[in-house]
């Protein structure tokens, strides 16, 4: 919008005003627009193929009000958590190991970067072999995942650290664990976080695959359970939570996130 | 001038480590010697890439040395080994680097609590200390503000009363008001002298702003344009407590500035 005078009043702009009320309008008309696509898509092609979408949430209902779906869902959350908190913390402490020894991190960081190529859910047979059908093996394959999103991050982050600060705080009289503590954790912690963003979703996922193989418990286990059976609307309903879990452990990481990084400049304080 | 110098550089040379197939770099600092006696304002005037960060990054020993000595209270600085270097020297030299190094995740108060916090020295005195210092610069009421909500003259007082704070007995400053603003500027010099005038410490400040050369020291060392070596070296007999404003019409100071800036090349 252009005033009198010439210059452009962005404050004043009826359109921008009213953009986020737009936005929000916007995202629940599609919202409508993709469960009536889903119920139109089911019918279609028949029960069989594609759950009613009516009915998925009738079973996530019975479900949930009979505990069954809630101790899944349990199962699930506390083995993706010990599995991202095992995986998380070597993928923290390997770097600021290797940050000690140049020489050592050298040697290592080919093979490293090398094993990173390996597919990991193809060790899961191997996992089985070694640890036995318990948590075990799906233990693993969780921290696995983790653990190289946060390794590579962290790594990274580590390099990137500015090293005038570094040196800042030696003349200060920081020790070599305060300036881990301060300087380098402070300064990877956009990183960090980045990879949170990678790492969770990925653990509920590896975490549910892992399910699917061994034991009889848990959301992975609900899916394979109900496909078995022919079950399609057990199956959509089982697919519906694990996402509906991924997005509120993502709306969790994202208010931490806000949190931490609070001193963080906005685009209002920009400086360019 | 006591007979004992508390800090001397004798033949210092840089040179930086050569890149893997490449000629070694050229001499930053070659055959540079110096000292600087208990209490002095030592200013250090040279051209831009005349080795002066370089110089104050080995007396601060952050960087080392490839040759020659620099002797702190009469104890030698490591040659060549970087793994030996003391940053700091247990904190008895304080450095203001060019730029503020504020930690971007800490507010002003934090930044400037920092080094009490790390040297295991915060209490209710040395707290007291640095809300004092805070008054002095006039950063009250920006305490709680994050570093990149000040302008470029408060990080500057920021990060020197980070330094004043706790106390070293020798600061080392790198043309800390280069990026200033003349009258931040002038605010600057002043709140430095009245501070120094209080505590009477040992300053080496490098500038490559003649007048503030003039204006703020004891003593003006010329470097050369590198490999840098010591182009002249003036008493600055101006009386004090000096007038920042003021001096540019005090009779010794053309006189001064002249010599000074035929050497500056």
């Amino acid at each position: 919008m252009t005033t009198s005078d010439g210059t452009i009043d962005l404050a004043e702009s009826p359109r921008l005003r009213w953009r986020p009320y737009a936005v929000t309008a916007g995202r629940i008309a599609l919202a409508i627009l993709l469960l009536v696509a889903w119920k139109l898509g089911a019918d279609a092609a028949g029960e069989l193929y594609a759950a009613d979408p009516i009915e998925v949430a009738q079973r996530i209902v019975a479900d949930t009000l009979s505990g069954e779906l809630i101790w899944n869902t349990y199962v699930t959350l506390r083995l993706s958590a010990i599995g991202f908190v095992l995986g998380c913390a070597a993928g923290i402490a390997l770097p600021f190991l290797l940050r000690r020894s140049p020489r050592l991190t050298d040697a290592v960081e080919p093979y490293i970067m090398a094993s990173v190529g390996i597919p990991k859910y193809a060790l899961i047979p191997l996992f089985i072999l070694w640890f036995g059908i318990n948590d075990a093996p799906k233990l693993w394959l969780v921290g696995l995942l983790v653990f190289y999103v946060v390794f590579i991050a962290v790594f990274a982050g580590i390099r990137s650290v500015d090293r005038r600060l570094m040196n800042m705080a030696r003349v200060l009289g920081a020790s070599e664990a305060m300036i881990s503590r301060e300087v380098i954790w402070n300064s990877l912690l956009p990183f960090f976080f980045a990879a949170l963003k990678i790492a969770l979703p990925r653990a509920v996922s590896a975490a549910i695959i892992g399910e699917f193989l061994v034991g009889n418990e848990g959301l992975g286990f609900m899916i394979e359970n109900a496909r078995n059976n022919a079950d399609t609307t057990g199956v959509f309903a089982g697919i519906v939570v694990a996402t509906a879990l991924v997005l509120v452990i993502n709306g969790v990481l994202e208010a931490i996130d806000r949190r931490v990084n609070a001193w963080r400049p906005t685009d209002r304080h920009m400086e360019l | 001038m006591t007979a004992q110098p508390l800090l001397e550089v004798r033949g210092l040379s840089k040179r930086f480590a050569a890149r893997a197939g490449r000629d070694p770099s050229p001499w930053v600092i070659q055959n540079l010697s110096f000292s600087v006696s208990e209490g002095e304002f030592l200013t250090i005037v040279g051209p831009s890439g005349s080795g002066k960060t370089t110089l104050l990054n080995m007396l601060a020993q952050i960087d080392v040395a490839s040759g020659g000595e620099v002797r702190f209270q009469s104890r030698a600085a490591p040659v060549g080994d970087p793994k030996a270097l003391n940053p700091g020297l247990s904190c008895q030299i304080g450095y203001v680097t060019q730029e503020d190094n504020l930690l971007p995740w800490r507010t002003t108060i934090e930044n400037v609590l920092f080094p009490l916090r790390v040297q295991g020295r915060l209490n209710d005195a040395t707290r007291a200390r640095a809300e004092m210092l805070i008054r002095t610069v006039g950063l009250a009421g920006f305490q709680d503000h994050y570093p990149h909500e000040l302008s470029g003259g408060m990080r500057k007082r920021a990060s020197l009363i980070r330094t004043l704070v706790y106390d070293p007995p020798v600061i080392l400053m790198d043309e800390p008001f280069g990026a200033l603003d003349a009258q931040t500027r002038t605010h600057l010099q002043e709140d430095l002298l009245r501070l120094w005038n209080l505590g009477r410490k040992t300053i080496i400040f490098v500038t490559h702003d003649i007048a503030e050369a003039i204006a703020l020291g004891d003593r003006t060392l010329v470097l050369s344009r590198a490999p840098a070596q010591i182009a002249g070296e003036h008493a600055i007999t101006i009386p004090r407590p000096r007038d920042v404003r003021g001096i540019l019409t005090h009779p010794a100071f053309a006189g001064l500035y002249e010599r000074i800036r035929a050497q500056v090349q």
